[in-house]
């Protein structure tokens, strides 16, 4: 047995695009053991809920995070309306999804991108990036922000989208799919990508269950879990199938992610064929007696919201759970026994958003 | 195991026009509905502060007394809230984002003196003449919705007594009261 030797990774570290510290305990070049800590962005915006009415908090919650925002907005919006008693219209809801869609389109494309800079692959990283952009572009196109939306409000949506914006969505993505297809082959079949990624960090199915772990993680691993098929928006009517690979190393976690683009694609042209037509929202009016919670599915996993009323135009509480919390044991476990120029790869994969972890 | 396999999509990219702009050079386009920055119209302002109280960045501050609008543009975070929530339409949403700077910029707009404001005046059996917001009490019920949702709590009303008053020095005649009356007996 070699001398142990701490050595810190992070808070800033070229691969991180937020702030996590994790303390590697190293023998030689192995990783025996792993002590994480969080709290360098934290920003308190739970307890913001007591300062700003409701209506309003739904534009704090979806600035937790700059990737997901779409999903923290619709959760909160959802979650409230649930305690308010009412339901967002049919419309709505399909809009809902068609964003939402758009959403896990561009971060897991900007996530495949940080995967190739993490391994130094940067023409990689930059081509991802590029084809991102498209999004973004449709993003802007229809909401009015690139990254930020601020469509989703508390009982369906601000603003509509019309039949040829909608199409020329699906032509987009329809033309974008063989350019996907170009990268992800890199991914897929480049001895340098491959070299960094299969058998590399292997979490058991067995281990994913007891650690608790989320989206791409958990599905890279064989659990089926997926909170899309659990009735938020309209995923039941689209015949929403979650995508699973088994064999739970880096290379899997990469390939459920590549695959869930070409699915939110499919997902986004059926959502656009059976839109119904009808209004987008229904007034949110009165006060929030009531408590309701909220499971959806981000790009990065599964998130958990909660809501109780004060009574007033205020919550009494909001409580945001986010998908990164959850795979940071999963993380922990990955990383014992792996090497140490595996570590940033490791990290990687389990998409970290430290600002959606603290808030 | 392939290598090179990118060398395709590299060969390809050669001979295709850069994905970038030359920024600054090139200028931006804007889609009509990108939210860049706020601008207000200092005429039609009533200084009536619900744009500030709906700030969810608190970017927003009022001052009645001094009739200055000011917005910390740093701070915003471009949500249109204001935009939606103002009664009076002053405020809009343009696509340009403001341009980048090394300091916390805040602009602040002196809006137009207010028209002069007649004396407090009590609602009568017929409504009284003058400036300003006026009740029929005939058709008052009392119920209060008016003073509940009136911003600068302007508005008292006692059902006990049934008594309706304004303070007109602090009503910024912004028409909320009169949208949410039910009785429509509110005008301005």
């Amino acid at each position: 047995m070699g001398k142990r030797t701490i050595i810190p990774f992070g808070p800033q570290h070229p691969v991180l695009p937020e702030p996590v510290h994790l303390d590697l305990v190293m023998e030689d070049e192995k990783v025996v053991d792993v002590i994480p800590s969080i709290g360098y962005i934290h920003r308190g915006l739970e307890k913001l809920v007591e300062k700003k009415e409701y209506t309003e908090m739904v534009y704090v919650i979806e600035r937790i995070c700059g990737i997901c925002s779409f999903g923290h907005g619709w959760g909160a919006s959802a979650v409230i309306e649930g305690a308010l008693g009412i339901e967002a219209p049919a419309r709505a809801q399909y809009l809902r999804t068609i964003w939402h869609e758009l959403s896990r389109v561009h971060s897991h494309l900007l996530w495949l991108g940080l995967l190739a800079d993490g391994f130094g692959f940067d023409s990689l990283f930059m081509h991802c990036w590029r084809i991102r952009e498209h999004v973004l572009d449709l993003f802007e196109k229809t909401t009015g922000g690139r990254v930020i939306f601020s469509v989703c409000k508390v009982g369906g949506v601000r603003k509509d989208i019309d039949a040829m914006t909608l199409k020329e969505i699906v032509d987009t993505l329809n033309s974008l799919k063989p350019e996907i297809e170009e990268v992800a082959e890199v991914f897929r079949k480049d001895a340098s990508c491959r070299n960094r990624m299969v058998g590399v960090g292997t979490l058991s199915y067995d281990d994913a269950v007891a650690l608790g772990a989320v989206g791409p993680v958990a599905r890279g691993s064989g659990v089926v879990q997926d909170m899309r098929l659990t009735g938020a928006g309209v995923y039941d009517e689209l015949g929403f199938e979650p995508i699973i690979e088994t064999a739970g190393d880096c290379q899997a976690r990469t390939e459920v992610r590549i695959r869930e683009v070409f699915q939110s694609i499919e997902l986004i042209e059926k959502a656009v064929a059976m839109i119904p037509d009808g209004p987008i929202e229904v007034p949110a009016k009165g006060n929030v007696e009531n408590e309701f919670i909220m499971r959806m599915e981000q790009p990065r996993g599964e998130a958990f919201y909660y809501a109780k009323g004060a009574g007033s135009k205020f919550l009494e509480r909001m409580r945001v759970r986010t998908p990164t919390n959850q795979n940071i044991p999963a993380l922990v476990h990955m990383l014992k026994g792996c090497d140490l120029a595996d570590v940033p790869i490791l990290v990687l994969t389990i998409d970290p958003c430290i600002s959606c972890t603290e808030r | 195991m392939a290598t090179f396999k990118i060398s395709k999509l590299l060969f390809k990219s050669l001979f295709k026009k850069p994905a970038t702009l030359m920024y600054p050079v090139v200028p931006r386009e804007w889609t009509p509905v990108t939210r860049g920055h706020i601008e207000i119209d200092v005429n039609s302002c009533i200084a009536c502060g619900i744009c500030q109280k709906k700030c969810p960045a608190n970017a927003i501050t009022v001052d009645r007394e001094a009739r200055t609008w000011e917005i910390q543009r740093m701070q915003c975070i471009q949500c249109n809230s204001c935009v939606e929530n103002c009664p009076k339409k002053c405020l809009t949403m343009k696509p340009e984002y403001t341009t980048p700077n090394t300091e916390k910029v805040t602009d602040k707009f002196q809006l137009p003196a207010a028209a002069p404001k007649a004396a407090p005046a009590a609602g009568g059996a017929a409504p009284a003449g003058g400036e300003g917001l006026k009740n029929d009490l005939d058709a008052c019920v009392f119920c209060g919705l008016c003073a509940k949702n009136c911003p600068c709590g302007a508005i008292t009303v006692d059902r006990a007594s049934k008594s309706w008053t304004v303070d007109t020095g602090a009503c910024a005649q912004c028409g909320l009261c009169v949208e949410k009356c039910p009785k429509k007996c509110l005008t301005l």
